[in-house]
């Protein structure tokens, strides 16, 4: 037990140390009152900073709206893309309109490509019911596809499937962005913020559908942005307006156009989107594709 | 000796270094958070801002159609109505600004890109097999790509 007097003996020496005056003017200096002063000051100095960023932000709110192109506003727009693959005749076009568009950087780097299946008969006998699936990308189809590797009458089905950013309404691309680079548009567009990303390629790997990139030209992560600084000018994403064969339909949910293309697409199709199961809600949606398809 | 609330001085130290973290963190805040975050979300609002900033490449059908109209007509009557100018003719935004700047001509084997036979093409389209069907030099000598059903 630790015995109760000890506080006594120790109040006795404080106190016959009191009275000498040397020693008073360092505790008057830190009373309550003056430190309950300081305390208060620097919170109040904390506040007005907070209130001075706030009054800064909204200020320059101002003047950002002021200097961008006018008649925009991303909240009263919905950019959807859909695909029409009985339509793609894999001309490439557009893969090669996107590089152009936005400057992608030449060699293995695409915004959009084309993808060609093939889907091979089955062996006599074998009691399958679809062959071998074969996929190959040639330059992102950006000059075509050269012959199919298989004889023409091994071929059960083939076709061209145009690829893209799947504009994700749960985008993973989002969720592991470790700086807020990458984000979800009020419009639909997934899109990255190039001052903001700092290469770190997260979400390369979390993109399920391969649909990003590492720029060699200037280290951050690129990928469609359904060609964001047409469809503000109203105009359509280049490689929707070099389509010659209309399988890529574009148009605005918020804001349909007469006969809208979109609409009709959505009317005329029975839609999916790719590989359903991740639970990504893809806002590209295809018609017209095998179950091979990912 | 009289301190804030009677506090033991170690305890007053620690909570006097936990408001100068807090403190340090607000003030790093004010001066590193871009004033445009979270004015949509948790990202920078302006970055919408600098997107739609950048030049275009492609001009578009419409800015063909304010000088060269009567080529437009031509192609909307044929089965080549669904062609964008800039499909065959290369990216014209720089033509479309100054007329006096010619078209980029870099797109080359316009016809056989679409119409060259491949299995995989749906099978409405129109293909040829170029080494079977004609062996001369040029589409256009049989062909007019603007109103595809003509012979010239």
């Amino acid at each position: 037990m630790i015995p109760p007097e000890p506080a006594g003996p120790m109040k006795t020496t404080r106190e016959q140390q009191t009275p000498k005056p040397v020693e008073q003017a360092p505790c008057s200096q830190f009373s309550r009152r003056n430190a309950l002063g300081k305390l208060g000051a620097s919170l109040v100095g904390v506040f007005a900073a907070a209130a001075a960023r706030t009054a800064k932000a909204a200020v320059q709110q101002l003047l950002v709206s002021s200097s961008a192109p006018k008649g925009y506003d991303p909240t009263k727009h919905s950019w959807r893309m859909a695909v029409d693959a009985n339509k793609c005749i894999g001309c490439g076009l557009c893969a090669e309109a996107c590089k152009k568009e936005n400057h992608v950087p030449e060699g293995p780097y695409y915004r959009t490509w084309i993808e060609r299946y093939i889907i091979t008969r089955p062996k006599a006998g074998s009691g399958e019911a679809r062959g071998e699936v074969l996929v190959d990308c040639p330059n992102g189809g950006m000059h075509g596809f050269p012959e199919p590797p298989v004889a023409k009458e091994d071929i059960l089905h083939s076709f061209f499937v145009p690829k893209l950013c799947n504009l994700c309404e749960h985008s993973p691309c989002v969720q592991v962005c470790p700086v807020g680079a990458t984000f979800d548009a009020p419009d639909g567009a997934v899109l990255i913020d190039p001052k903001y990303c700092i290469g770190c390629g997260f979400c390369i790997q979390a993109c399920p559908y391969g649909c990003r990139f590492l720029s060699p030209v200037t280290k951050t992560a690129e990928k469609c942005t359904l060609c964001y600084h047409r469809i503000t000018r109203g105009l359509k994403p280049a490689c929707v307006e070099i389509c010659p064969a209309e399988a890529r339909v574009f148009g605005d949910l918020k804001n349909p156009a007469p006969n809208d293309p979109l609409q009709a697409f959505y009317e005329n199709n029975r839609v999916q989107a790719l590989k359903p199961h991740l639970g990504t809600e893809p806002r590209v949606l295809y018609a017209g594709i095998d179950k091979e398809v990912r | 000796m009289r301190r804030p609330f009677n506090m033991p001085p170690q305890v007053v130290r620690i909570c006097l270094l936990a408001i100068g973290i807090v403190a340090s963190y607000l003030v790093a805040r004010y001066f590193l958070t871009p004033p445009s975050f979270r004015q949509y979300g948790w990202y920078r609002g302006e970055a919408l801002v600098e997107l739609r900033q950048r030049d275009t490449v492609f001009a578009g059908k419409k800015a063909c159609e304010e000088c060269h109209g009567d080529e437009m007509q031509k192609l909307a009557k044929g089965s080549h109505k669904t062609l964008s100018c800039e499909a065959c003719h290369g990216p014209a935004q720089g033509h479309a600004d100054n007329p006096d700047v010619a078209v980029d001509k870099s797109n080359t084997g316009v016809c056989l890109r679409c119409h060259e036979a491949n299995p995989s093409r749906p099978k409405w389209h129109k293909q040829v097999a170029s080494k079977s069907h004609y062996t001369g030099s040029k589409c256009t000598e049989c062909h007019v790509p603007h109103s595809p059903g003509d012979v010239p």
